[in-house]
């Protein structure tokens, strides 16, 4: 334990959770998941860490999410199950991620981290510049922190070789990474100069009972290949914009059915305009969470055009439904699914459309796995419960394990992120710490008042499972009556 | 009353007294502690010693005249709108809460709330400047939907006590409201 750490505990400042600190492997821990990115938000990200949460807590663990404002939506709310949110009021200042100043978020998050006890902070995604910095912050302030990385990145632009050094500095001494596909870890592992042994690979998972087939919404007759993703680049929605004529011209019972939103939308409408198919290609616009499986349950082909995806979650939704799935061959697509649930093609017009083709015939002919089938096979490949335990051994692994002390931070630094910008942010680690010093000075630890838990071993509103509140506690959230009745255990003891 | 000690966020000591009337009617005093000497004498010399750097500069009498008046009008400012030495809050039950808070100067600000526009009495969590405090609220009934909070009144806006101070408030107004 850091030397300073030490110090700070001598004067009791974290007496009451003084057990807490040095866990076991067996013990429940205190977890704060951070990102920019939850809900209202919509994305893999969002459900990602909403899922494993709740998973986390019926497992009994104490879980509190934290982000930033979104609108008129700050301050603690509470959502199923008494899992904690704190919107932080940090400026937005590009595509929902907050600026990074590595200074501006300490006192709010050094707040968080103290009431709730927090001894583990789970950062989420490399896109989260909020993320990054409660890394940085959970680091000077000595707790042990972990990393889910939900994308992959190029090598050779300007703008990766940037985001690499930032994440080299953010992550080399982070205490583990977690990847979402073998291919992530891989991609990982080179941009950020790792040790492979501190990267774990722990998938996404779908929640299978949301994503259940239904044969007689599909048309008869017809065959419908739906898309759903973000209309972007990086899904490769210029590839689709090149099958649809080329297939539509050869199959005149095939229709096209794509949901979502993006800048390529206009790629696609043009297609529709130059080729006249405005009765076989549709697009829905944005689509919410809810209503992805209606659009799927209606298509008997899903097809994906990524160009580059770390693990794709809507092609296990896509064959959670009982769907034909036809996907690009990249990133950590060909990890997800067994073979004979997926159709790889190379990121080409060609080749997708060859795919498409053997599909549809395999179609006409019956030659393809019911949906039911299908949906037996996928439901037991991803849950988030397996998700959970698996989060839960990485835990277990990183709170026995040592923080490093601002020196040995320090040194790491150096060594590993190069003389320039090794220094740099070892400079700002410096003040950083100094920083927390002064916060600390004004505001002391004991001068905060420890948080009640709405989830976790000292839980107030019961496991998840027994007594599930309301969906969520609206505008003037409101903890409920009991906690403070007599004999209530409370973070500082019973209450007088 | 009890020896327990009260702090407000910021860790300054403020006492909390509450008398009880009767069974139906409690009044809960919170006082901070009062201006101190050694704050006006900081503040006065900050402003002073700027003063008079500016006069060394301009070599103008007037920025030494206006710095005593700024001072002695701020003064009066600050105790008179923005100093509260004590904020008090009587619940009584069937009939309403008044709450009233007592400034430096002495004047009062006295505020009631009628018990069939209250909903419920709540401890809530806010962000409040840089740090995530807890404070005690009313919720008001909205008048349109008797399950709707229409707002929520703060209790203690400015002395702000930590949470065992508002907690044993809390725990005694909800005896109240539960009997009528």
């Amino acid at each position: 334990m850091a030397p300073w750490r030490r110090k700070a505990d001598g004067t009791g400042e974290r007496a009451s959770e003084a057990d807490t600190i040095v866990p076991t492997p067996t013990q429940k821990h205190s977890i704060c998941m951070v990102s920019d990115f939850f809900y209202p938000n919509m994305g893999g990200v969002e459900s990602h860490i909403y899922q494993l949460s709740q998973c986390l807590m019926e497992k009994g663990h104490k879980v509190v999410i934290a982000t930033h404002a979104y609108g008129r939506r700050k301050g603690v709310r509470y959502l199923t199950g008494g899992l904690k949110v704190y919107y932080l009021p940090l400026q937005v200042m590009y595509n929902q991620s907050t600026a990074t100043s590595c200074f501006h978020s300490l006192p709010l998050l050094r707040c968080v981290f103290v009431r709730e006890a927090v001894t583990v902070v789970h950062a989420h995604s490399s896109f989260s510049a909020m993320a990054h910095d409660a890394l940085f912050h959970a680091k000077t302030m000595g707790l042990n922190t972990v990393f889910t990385d939900h994308s992959l990145f190029g090598f050779a632009d300007m703008s990766s070789v940037l985001t690499n050094k930032l994440l080299t500095v953010s992550l080399c001494d982070t205490t583990h990474i977690v990847c979402v596909s073998y291919t992530s870890k891989e991609n990982t592992v080179l941009r950020a100069a790792l040790d492979p042994r501190i990267v774990s690979v722990i998938p996404n998972a779908v929640d299978p009972t949301d994503f259940t087939p239904d044969p007689a919404r599909a048309p008869r007759g017809r065959i419908t290949v739906v898309v759903i993703s973000r209309l972007v680049y990086r899904k490769g929605i210029d590839l689709l914009g090149g099958i649809i004529p080329e297939l539509c011209l050869r199959h005149p019972d095939l229709d096209f059915l794509i949901g979502g939103e993006g800048p390529k939308r206009i790629v696609l409408e043009e297609v529709r305009e130059k080729y006249q198919l405005h009765d076989r290609v549709r697009l829905l616009g944005a689509l919410e969470h809810r209503e992805v499986r209606d659009v799927l349950v209606q298509g008997h082909i899903f097809l994906n055009t990524s160009l580059t995806e770390a693990f794709c979650m809507a092609i296990v939704e896509g064959a959670s439904c009982g769907l034909q799935v036809v996907s690009t061959r990249v990133g950590g697509i060909p990890e997800v699914l067994p073979d004979d649930l997926i159709l790889l093609c190379d990121p080409t017009v060609r080749s997708l459309s060859d795919g498409l083709e053997a599909v549809i015939g395999r179609l006409r002919r019956g030659a393809v796995a019911s949906p039911a089938a299908v949906h037996a096979r996928v439901r037991s490949l991803y849950t988030w419960r397996d998700v959970a335990e698996r989060t839960e051994k990485v835990y277990d692994r990183v709170c026995v394990e040592e923080v490093l002390p601002l020196a040995g931070r320090l040194l790491r630094l150096r060594d590993h992120c190069g003389g320039v910008a090794g220094s740099i942010f070892a400079f700002v680690a410096v003040l950083n710490f100094l920083f927390l010093l002064l916060l600390r000075w004004l505001v002391p630890d004991q001068g905060m008042d420890r948080a009640l838990d709405a989830s976790g071993p000292q839980a107030l509103w019961g496991p998840p499972q027994r007594d599930p509140p309301a969906e969520e506690a609206g505008e003037g959230s409101q903890p409920q009556r009991d906690p403070w009745s007599d004999g209530a255990p409370t973070a500082e003891g019973p209450l007088v | 009353m009890d020896d327990e000690k009260y702090t407000d966020i910021n860790g300054k000591p403020i006492t909390l007294d509450y008398q009880r009337h009767s069974s139906f009617c409690t009044e809960f005093i919170v006082s901070s502690p009062k201006v101190s000497i050694g704050t006006v004498m900081v503040a006065t010399s900050f402003v002073w010693i700027f003063a008079y750097a500016v006069f060394c500069l301009t070599d103008n009498t007037a920025v030494l005249s206006s710095a005593i008046i700024i001072t002695l009008i701020g003064m009066m400012l600050y105790i008179h709108f923005v100093k509260i030495d004590h904020e008090s809050l009587l619940v009584i039950g069937s009939l309403g809460i008044q709450l009233s808070s007592s400034y430096a100067s002495g004047r009062e600000h006295t505020s009631f709330i009628e018990m069939s526009k209250i909903k419920d009495i709540v401890i809530n969590e806010a962000i409040y400047m840089h740090q995530i405090i807890y404070y005690l609220c009313i919720l008001l009934r909205d008048p349109a939907d008797a399950s709707a909070v229409s707002s929520v009144v703060p209790l203690f806006p400015s002395s702000k006590p930590r949470l065992n101070c508002l907690v044993k408030v809390y725990k005694t107004c909800q005896e109240i409201i539960s009997k009528c």
